[in-house]
């Protein structure tokens, strides 16, 4: 079975984790949260910290098995085969949701009059071939494009200087603290998606006792790392738009990009980010891909090229489905405050609790 | 597959790359830049039937055989349309060129428009993923085509001069820059009212200014200064050119400013200058329960004339001559500020902002306010702390006499 090193599961997971939640995260933080909705994203991110260790833990307890198959053990073959079907379920709907999203992203802005099956098309053939190529060679994709997707980001951050607004972030905690957990509720779902894809990359990490210390700090790493990051998208969206226009600018990171002009003669640069952003996509639409091989192999031993198509098939289909963008991002949205995060978070801690409680129980 | 890749999958992939290559021929709705017209300028007053706008657009095209790159020729149309997406069918049947509204770099919005209110026709220019934010608002005062259409005695298209009038402004900071991404920024904050600076068309002979005018009217070139104060998105009143810098002090918008002390105080002597820098800062201080609003400016200024001095001063002599004149400078700022503070309470309009400073720093007292704001602006306790700095005055000390 292929490994990956603990860098590159590291580097693998601040991708998928990165995935394109900074597009959407500071209006959505803002419209939950507010002017102060930014304090909130580091702390949601920070949550897969802890759910990141558990599953570690439980991996370092049973050795060479995923999550699924953990499940089977603890709870039973056939709750565990409903926890697989929902996995699978989630993850595939959540995949054909995102590559709906690609299309959306450059009909809205760059490519209005490029027909949208093209950048479906396009997107998941891109990720077919590095589903196909195994997860060896999507770690080192992610470990050449994840650099260039935060070199853009911090380009864009930092271009955005000149326009930030006086004062746009004043006061701060004039509404206490219930706004931030209300938008830290919002962005708590981006944690949960790099949860799930643990549950299923766990058969390829290392086993080493000294690995799974540094397993332990790739999980931490990569979350602040991301949590900073989506931070700072946020904060600088705020700065430059204000609280209402933030919540109003569905992709506000690519009106700012818009909005980049350097010594009057550099502008429209937001084509280029958004090259670099689609690597991004590419990255999260594949990590959900091999989510659903992993739970195709894993709950109903299905596996190969005609079942990679098949999924193929699917997202596509889902794609489709969500045309309309307005209904697509709500979409996302539903999936993750109600599937997502409600899923993961029981599933991972009832799981961590009754390893315990087993472990616990053998030992007395 | 994974990780051994088949042979037969590999030559799978590598046919499909090959009809991907052979089937997109180039990108659906690439344009050639030689088929762009590049919109720079578009203006926007009433239509004559209810409910439509005249727009006026200002496209401009590099000059074929033009010495430089700047040398572009400009054509203006205007259309009657009822939105603001109808022009690009318009245009499109006149110009056998494709639109490109990209390059849009200044909205004029004539008086009329303003007063009647005119989110509608602007929401296409920050909903279309063409136009971007950072192009310029600005208000005509007259007809928005009538300024587009101008033939300015430097050749200069109008809509051009108006962009790089307003990118040169802050050697003079005597009117507000407002970009389309800050008034809708302004918008969202509710307490505070938007403002716009104003552009008009100035006669040979009009406040002093004389030039050699050719064509009937004589009018042959614009100006910005002064500003509209608007109510979300309707002008509500025009503010004078004192008033306008006043707001420039206020805002914290001064990064240059030439200044004169002509008519203030009983001296004799009077002064002339530019602002280096200049800084603005807010303090919310409760005076026996009233919250008060002090402006704390602090500016410095060279002296670049001196202006009525009969004698030759000696060294202490003009020390204190310089500290006068920073008392005097100081006064000038006082008054323009004043005088904003004034037009603000006039109009019941918080165009200063004052709720938004109350708010960013007492936001428990702003919350017992704020939904009465527009009354309460009237009489909202405001103060001034101005101090000004002379740098130095030139090249020479005390001036060239006559004896």
């Amino acid at each position: 079975m292929e490994r990956i090193s603990p860098h590159q599961f590291m580097t693998l997971g601040a991708a998928v984790l990165m995935g394109t939640t900074f597009l959407p995260v500071a209006s959505t933080v803002t419209g939950a949260g507010g002017r102060d909705g930014w304090m909130s994203v580091l702390p949601a991110f920070a949550l897969g910290i802890p759910y990141g260790l558990m599953v570690l833990s439980l991996s370092a307890q049973y050795p060479n098995k995923n999550l699924l198959q953990i499940s089977e053990t603890l709870f039973g073959k056939w709750i565990g085969k409903i926890i697989g079907v929902m996995y699978i379920s989630i993850a595939g709907y959540f995949a054909g949701l995102l590559l709906g999203q690609c299309g959306d992203i450059y009909e809205r802005s760059i490519m209005p009059l490029t027909p949208i099956g093209v950048f479906y098309f396009g997107g998941l053939f891109l990720v077919l071939y590095l589903v196909s190529s195994g997860i060896e060679v999507f770690a080192r994709f992610t470990e050449v494009i994840f650099p260039l997707i935060v070199i853009a980001l911090a380009l864009n951050i930092s271009l955005s200087i000149p326009r930030i607004e006086q004062g746009e972030l004043m006061p701060i905690l004039s509404e206490g603290l219930k706004p931030l957990f209300w938008g830290g509720l919002k962005i708590a779902p981006f944690a949960m998606e790099y949860i799930l894809f643990l549950v299923g990359i766990l058969n390829f990490l290392p086993t080493g006792k000294q690995d799974h210390g540094q397993l332990k700090k790739g999980v931490w790493r990569a979350v602040l790392f991301v949590g900073i990051l989506n931070t700072l998208v946020t904060l600088m969206q705020i700065l430059v738009f204000g609280p209402s226009e933030t919540i109003r600018l569905l992709y506000g990171l690519l009106v700012l990009g818009k909005m980049v002009e350097i010594s009057r003669t550099v502008a429209g640069v937001e084509s280029i980010f958004l090259g670099v952003w689609l690597g991004a996509l590419v990255i999260k639409v594949s990590a959900l891909f091999f989510m659903v091989t992993w739970g195709l192999e894993t709950v109903i031993n299905l596996k190969g090229l005609i079942w990679d198509l098949a999924v193929c098939v699917v997202f596509m289909g889902i794609a489709f489905g969500f045309v309309r963008g307005h209904s697509l991002i709500r979409e996302i949205g539903l999936v993750d405050d109600y599937l997502i995060l409600p899923f993961t978070s029981v599933w991972i801690l009832t799981l961590w609790g009754v390893s315990r409680w087993k472990q616990g129980a053998g030992a007395s | 597959m994974k990780g051994n890749g088949g042979k037969g999958q590999k030559i799978g992939f590598i046919l499909i790359l090959i009809l991907c290559i052979l089937l997109l021929d180039g990108c659906w709705g690439k344009r050639e830049v030689e088929q762009l017209a590049p919109l720079i300028g578009v203006g926007i007053d009433l239509g004559q039937k209810p409910d439509t706008f005249l727009i006026t657009e200002q496209y401009a095209l590099p000059k074929k055989g033009g010495a430089t790159a700047s040398d572009v020729e400009g054509w203006t149309y205007s259309y009657e349309v009822s939105s603001a997406r109808e022009i690009n069918e318009m245009s499109s049947k006149i110009l056998n060129l494709v639109p490109f509204m990209g390059s849009l770099k200044v909205i004029v919005v004539s008086e009329d428009v303003a007063k009647a209110g005119f989110n509608d026709i602007l929401d296409f220019a920050h909903r279309f993923s063409e136009f971007r934010r950072s192009l310029y608002l600005v208000l005509a005062k007259g007809k928005a085509q009538d300024l587009l259409n101008l033939k300015l005695r430097k050749g200069e298209l109008p809509a051009k001069f108006i962009k790089s009038n307003i990118e040169t402004g802050d050697t003079i900071s005597a009117f507000p820059k407002v970009r389309l991404g800050h008034y809708l920024t302004v918008l969202g904050r509710k307490s505070t009212a938007p403002i716009l600076p104003v552009v008009e068309s100035i006669k040979s002979g009009d406040e002093g200014i004389e030039y050699k005018a050719e064509g009937e009217d004589g009018v042959q070139e614009l100006r910005i200064q002064g500003a509209g104060v608007l109510r979300g998105d309707r002008l509500v009143d025009l503010l004078t050119d004192e008033e306008t810098k006043g707001y420039m002090w206020l805002e914290n918008n001064v990064i240059h400013r030439l200044i004169n002390t002509v008519g203030i105080g009983e001296s004799t002597v009077n002064f002339s200058g530019q602002v280096l820098n200049s800084k603005t800062k807010y303090k919310v201080k409760s005076n026996n329960g009233t919250i008060e609003l002090q402006y704390q400016i602090k500016t410095s200024i060279t002296v670049d004339e001196v202006l009525g001095l009969k004698k030759q001063l000696s060294e202490p002599e003009w020390l204190e001559l310089m500290k006068e004149a920073e008392k005097i400078f100081a006064k000038v700022i006082e008054k323009e500020c004043e005088l904003s503070i004034k037009k603000e309470r006039e109009l019941g309009l918080d165009f200063l902002g004052i709720g938004r400073h109350i708010e960013q720093k007492n936001p428990a007292y702003w919350k017992t306010v704020k939904d009465q704001w527009e009354e309460k602006v009237s009489d909202s306790p405001v103060s001034l702390d101005v101090q000004v700095t002379i740098h130095h005055s030139g090249m020479s000390s005390s001036s060239a006499t006559t004896n």
